[in-house]
């Protein structure tokens, strides 16, 4: 297979020194997922509160940016729109309504929007704002109503569609009742048509009263547990981004499977990715008349005859030892598959036997499927599972087969209890994590070399240095500078800026902060460890020197082979001592087409050409 | 990537010759047991088809002893004789497979295996001269049931001392049989149908354990094994051991403090060292299948264009961003070469969310080799992080303009060896902070207590660590011992098909099964709670709900049934991938994949 993948493979990917790991999600493209921001345009969202750095209006449109932007580099094929209500100018598809600015369409963010949004942050932004929309009558149902044509205007299939609307207003009408009225019934007929609608509400002096009138309005939280009302109002941008974040992303399982205990116990969970690197896209091609995408077609030709070959005119080979073996396609898939998809009880483990590197990729994360309303029974063995294996501190072993033809893992299923903020807002899931465990070929056998160990006063000096040094870490706290990076390039080619936006690099260690803070300690360490005469730099510093210096251009000699030597080698079988380079030299040397770059593959093809 | 090759350089193979006992009484055995001679020829083809399959290249020679017919160097004047060297050292190759299974036969004589033990050392020696090799190794396998002439003895394990080349032995028995003979001795069996160790043999296992302790006094005798233990061991497919590659780097604190560190990868998913080539179905020849891509854009003709003519570009949102590969090159990212700077320390407890970790791969850091003061000042850090329970949070780059990680070191003190075990922490645009319904607090959910008890029994049923008498803990099911079954499995079916092309493939390898599976006598000790289980949680049969399917899928589903092959291929070909670009345009492509379909259908009805 992994000659078929290598075609749309990253090259640059491959720098990190790992293979590119197929990421196992492969959403089903149901539809598209859609979101409108609905916000409050009123003159109380553009006053600062006294404690608030932001006021209502910047803080939204800050959040509305952070969304934009993450859409544009984890989803980008959702739907986002941007709506006022309260203004006193209107625009909207059919300028029906009255007070409503449909500032963005339904539509996938770009640049542009991205650069309009920007637009109206700040102290500036509040002036466009003011001067292009302004402030004017509040009426909710016509922008509700507004909306739901939004929404029954977009032609695609809609999978997910959510609406949140941002206001420090807990009685938009100031108690019209028949407006309230309105809104309450244009309310309830978006969320018959599948429309989850989330209220972000902001500070307001006095306090923000949920059940004077917005609880009639939004839909109904998931759950009973009530999470979504209880909820304190937003002061700070950060709750802010975390809640919308929280929201505006639909859980997709990758898989749903049974949770197999015994025979005939079988509990529907659904398989969630709650962790994946994200990585840059692969490029597109475009002609380059137009910049229009072009489509790859990759086809198969039989070399002598010319003819398209059919998936079944083609079988699979493997050489070993100069003997070539051939499956059918299909063999070659089916003998992976072991057992059906599905979750399988082995037994359990005392949490202590998870080590620390039991790690082979990113965990799934299994819960009860949402969707089985017969599965009232199965959600509750889901429940008395976790709550007895947290208790008891210990995991599940399982084995686990995603899909069809697909070898089994297994999987630690570490129970996780849902842990609630002080805000009320879930900081963890309830659920099982599942680590996947190595088998023995995974493990590899290393050399340890047998070195003296510290003494407790070199290790006491470490401590300070160490206690100097602490911080509190947060796991969203590092951007990956490599993606930002990335998508600034992008954005300052797309809205023609002069140079891209710079990132911060929090990846970097803050070297002045760091030194500052040891003070004396890193000298007075380094006497206690290293004698005067040591170098602890090490030559790998100073080697790479030059090479950069010469703007890193290295160039490794080239080595030509002769065309007997290479024959002796293979008639000898000694190819395998030559090293990759001089084989890939060699290979094209002689014109020998490659499938594959693992040294193998070269030695075969290279065999396979020189022996006859 | 160069101390990869350095080292590629520096490694050697290994030489080993097989040195097997085909005598007459290797074909003696009692009613039911398999003879001697199959249990060797067994041991030695499992052996082989390892190193064939790993292709590894340990050279391999083949000595018989006991043969009718005599071909040796130092067959002299009657001396070494009944002696036949199979095969000089060579590569292992299916030709040495198919010679074992059809032209190795049992002999009629009786072969001195001190005598057949000179041979071995004789082909090593002259075959070896002038190149260097790892480990010279001679393997015997043998009943031990034929006179022998130890007069050599000394001179004979000396000479293997001078060389270098260490012995194995091979034999039906385990060493500790009853020399009084008669005895029991447990699942392989006394030989000769119950009648113990002939004096050859008892006189043969003496001189074998003299031989071995002499070789190696504490550990020699680890290297005599029964039969039946060599071929349980080879039935498991194993991968070469990839020599690990050092990854030398310097852990910086701050500007000023640095040690000097070398990476090892400990665990990473190993994968098969071969892909499929696609090969045509007739002729099976790879040169005869051509790949071709072509490009075309977006009209209804599909006009192609050149692959000149396109330029490379990204999606930003809606936005199309042509992006040249000199443009993106001079304006990513870049880093000045590989690190590991220590960005603060943070306490474990913050860190250590399993579900955090990311990467497919565990580092080991340990000091240099032959540094011992890089080995104490490391030390000391590791000791202070295991001290204090915290972990040094890092920025990891490979090399020079690889993608820069943040992730965890975390403290590793074992008895033998002490390190930082390294593992990658997500980056915010990794995360995705999903929120679940409560469970617990939703009444519907709650379990009674006797439901909760009855979960109790369950895990107590089920629990794979047990304790002994003794205290010890045994632990039933390790996942780390259990080989990959996907390789397993690969090596079993290329095997089966390279002796056998045009047979279908076996089934799955029963022992394979079995391990794979709830041990057994947890699946009994789990019957009864289960049971229990079923009446407290009345389930009920689970109705999937079928899943919504795409127009395309249907379409070509209705036409052929439920012929997924057809489907999946066509749609790995690419014409379907990349749909993103091509929305609005599936009709043409549904009726692309009906005509090729159909035409593939009629082909084979034809053909028939």
């Amino acid at each position: 297979m992994a000659e078929w993948n290598a075609y749309y493979q990253n090259e640059e990917e491959d720098l990190d020194g790992e293979e590119g790991e197929e990421s196992g999600v492969d959403y089903k493209t149901t539809g598209r997922d859609s979101l409108v921001f609905l916000v409050d345009a009123s003159k109380e969202m553009f006053i600062k509160e006294e404690s608030g750095e932001l006021t209502p209006f910047d803080m939204t449109m800050q959040c509305v940016r952070s969304v934009y932007t993450s859409k544009i580099i984890s989803s980008d094929k959702d739907l986002v729109a941007l709506v006022f209500y309260g203004t006193e100018q209107s625009k909207n598809p059919r300028n029906s309504f009255k007070h409503v600015y449909v500032y963005h369409d339904l539509d996938t963010p770009g640049a542009g929007r991205v650069q309009d949004v920007d637009g109206l942050r700040g102290e500036d932004g509040a002036k466009v704002a003011a001067k292009t929309m302004g402030s004017g009558k509040t009426n909710l149902g016509e922008a509700l109503w507004c909306c739901s044509n939004l929404y029954s205007d977009i032609k695609l299939r809609l999978s997910h569609k959510r609406l949140m609307i941002f206001t420090c207003r807990d009685s938009p009408h100031e108690g019209d009742s028949e407006r309230d009225r309105q809104a309450r019934t244009k309310a309830g007929d978006l969320k018959e048509t599948g429309v989850v609608i989330d209220l972000m509400h902001l500070m307001k002096p006095g306090g923000f009263d949920v059940s004077i009138f917005f609880c009639d309005v939004v839909s109904p939280p998931e759950d009973d547990a009530e999470l979504g009302l209880q909820m304190e109002p937003c002061v700070k941008l950060e709750d802010l981004k975390k809640r919308v974040r929280a929201k505006e992303m639909k859980k997709r399982s990758i898989a749903r499977l049974n949770l197999c205990l015994g025979e005939g116990m079988n509990v529907a969970v659904g398989v969630y990715i709650t962790a994946l690197q994200a990585r840059k896209p692969n490029p597109i091609k475009l002609f380059k008349d137009n910049n229009e995408p072009v489509r790859t077609k990759t086809r198969l030709y039989h070399t002598q005859t010319g003819s398209l070959l059919l998936p079944s005119d083609t079988k699979r080979a493997q050489v070993y030892a100069s003997k070539q073996i051939v499956m059918e396609k299909d063999e070659v898939d089916v003998i992976k598959k072991f057992s059906d998809p599905g979750l399988e009880l082995i037994g359990f483990k005392p949490m202590e036997r998870l080590k620390l590197h039991h790690h082979l990729r990113s965990p799934v994360f299994i819960y009860p499927e949402e969707e089985m309303v017969t599965g009232v029974w199965s959600a509750c063995m889901f429940t008395a599972l976790l709550k007895r294996c947290s208790e008891r501190n210990v995991f599940a072993l399982c084995k686990y087969t995603r899909i069809r033809n697909s070898p089994p893992r297994f999987l630690a299923l570490v129970p996780q209890r849902e842990e609630l903020d002080e805000g009320q807002a879930q900081i963890a899931a309830p659920g099982f994590h599942g680590i996947f465990l190595p088998y023995a070929d995974d493990i590899r056998t290393l050399d340890t070399p047998q070195l003296p160990t510290a003494s407790d006063s070199q290790v006491d000096k470490m401590k300070e240095i160490v206690q100097k040094l602490r911080f509190k870490y947060r796991c969203d706290a590092f951007e990956n500078p490599v993606l930002q990076k990335h998508f600034r390039n992008l954005e300052a080619l797309a809205l023609d800026l002069m140079a891209p936006e710079e990132i911060e690099d929090h990846t970097m260690p803050k070297i002045e902060m760091m030194d500052e803070r040891l003070g004396s300690l890193a000298q007075e360490f380094k006497d206690l460890v290293y004698p005067a005469d040591y170098n602890p730099e090490g030559k790998t510093a100073n080697k790479r020197k030059p090479a950069e210096a010469a703007g890193g251009a290295e160039k490794k000699p080239k080595v030509d082979i002769s065309e007997d030597e290479l024959r002796g080698h293979v008639q000898k079988n000694t190819l395998h001592k030559l090293t990759v380079p001089i084989l890939k030299d060699a290979c094209k040397q002689f014109g020998v087409k490659v499938t594959g770059t693992k040294k193998q593959e070269l030695i075969d093809a290279l065999t396979a050409q020189l022996a006859n | 990537k160069k101390c990869d090759q350095i080292l590629y350089h520096l490694s050697y193979y290994s030489a080993l010759v097989l040195c097997v006992d085909v005598g007459f009484s290797m074909s003696n055995s009692g009613p039911g047991q398999e003879p001697p001679f199959e249990q060797a020829k067994k041991v030695i083809q499992k052996f082989v088809k390892r190193q064939v399959f790993a292709e590894n290249k340990d050279e391999l020679g083949l000595v018989l002893f006991g043969s009718d017919a005599t071909k040796n160097n130092l067959a002299k004047d009657g001396q070494y004789q009944n002696i036949y060297v199979h095969r000089n050292l060579m590569i292992p190759d299916f030709g040495l497979l198919e010679e074992i299974q059809n032209d190795i036969h049992p002999g009629g004589q009786q072969g001195d295996w001190l005598d057949a033990l000179v041979v071995c050392m004789d082909l090593l020696q002259n075959e070896t001269l002038g190149k260097k090799y790892d480990r010279l190794n001679i393997a015997v396998l043998t009943d031990l049931d034929s006179p022998v002439s130890p007069d050599q003895l000394d001179i004979i394990t000396g000479n293997l001392k001078r060389a270098g080349i260490t012995l194995q032995f091979f034999l039906p028995f385990p060493m500790d049989t009853d020399e009084a003979g008669g005895g029991d001795v447990g699942g392989s069996g006394p030989p000769h149908g119950g009648k113990g160790l002939s004096r050859e043999q008892q006189q043969g296992l003496d001189l074998v354990k003299q031989v071995m302790m002499s070789l190696d006094e504490e550990d020699g005798l680890d290297e005599v094994q029964t039969f039946s233990d060599a071929i349980e061991k080879l039935s498991v497919f194993k991968h070469v051991e990839k020599r690990p590659m050092a990854w030398p780097c310097t852990l910086t604190i701050g500007s000023c403090l640095t040690i000097k560190i070398v990476g090892y990868k400990a665990v990473c998913e190993e994968r098969p060292r071969k892909s499929w080539s696609v090969v045509d179905a007739q002729t099976h020849q790879k040169e005869d299948v051509k790949r071709d891509v072509v490009y075309c854009v977006d009209d209804d003709e599909e006009t192609e264009v050149p692959k000149d003519d396109t330029i490379q570009g990204f999606r930003y949102g809606s936005d199309i961003v042509p992006f040249s590969k000199v443009d993106q090159e001079q304006m990513k990212y870049k880093t000045d070469g590989k690190s590991f700077a220590v960005l603060g320390f943070a306490k474990q407890s913050l860190v250590i969310n399993r579900h955090h970790f990311m990467g497919n791969q565990i580092l080991k850091v340990f000091a240099p080799k032959d540094d011992e003061h890089a080995g104490v000042a490391l030390s000391a850090l590791i000791r202070a992080l295991d001290e204090l329970k915290m972990v040094a949070v890092v920025r990891y780059v490979y090399a020079r303009n690889g993608n820069p990680q943040v992730g965890a070191a975390f403290p590793c003190i074992k008895e033998k060896y002490e390190c930082l075990m390294y593992v990658q922490l997500p980056f915010m645009e990794d995360l995705r902070q999903y929120t679940f319904p409560s469970l617990e607090n939703n009444k519907k959910y709650t379990p009674s207590e006797n439901q909760l008890s009855v979960v109790d029994s369950l895990i107590d049923s089920m629990m794979l660590v047990e304790e002994n008498e003794d205290g010890e803990k045994k632990d039933l099911f390790k996942v780390n011992h259990i080989p990959n079954p996907q390789y397993q499995r690969l090596f079993q079916c290329l095997h089966h098909r390279a002796l056998n092309p045009s047979a279908p493939l076996p089934p799955v390898e029963p022992w394979l099964i079995t391990a794979l599976q709830r041990p057994q006598a947890v699946a009994a000790r789990s019957r009864a709670p289960l049971e229990n289980m079923k009446k407290l949680f009345p389930l009920k049969e689970v109705v999937k709900k079928k899943e919504l399917k795409t127009s395309k899928e249907l379409s070509t589903e209705q036409l052929f049934g439920n012929r997924e092959v057809y489907r999946t291929a066509v749609w790995k070909q690419g014409g379907l991938q990349n749909s993103g670009l091509v929305t609005g345009r599936t009709g043409f492509q549904i009726l692309n994949i009906i005509v090729t379909s159909l035409s593939h259908i009629i082909n084979a009805i034809l053909r028939d």
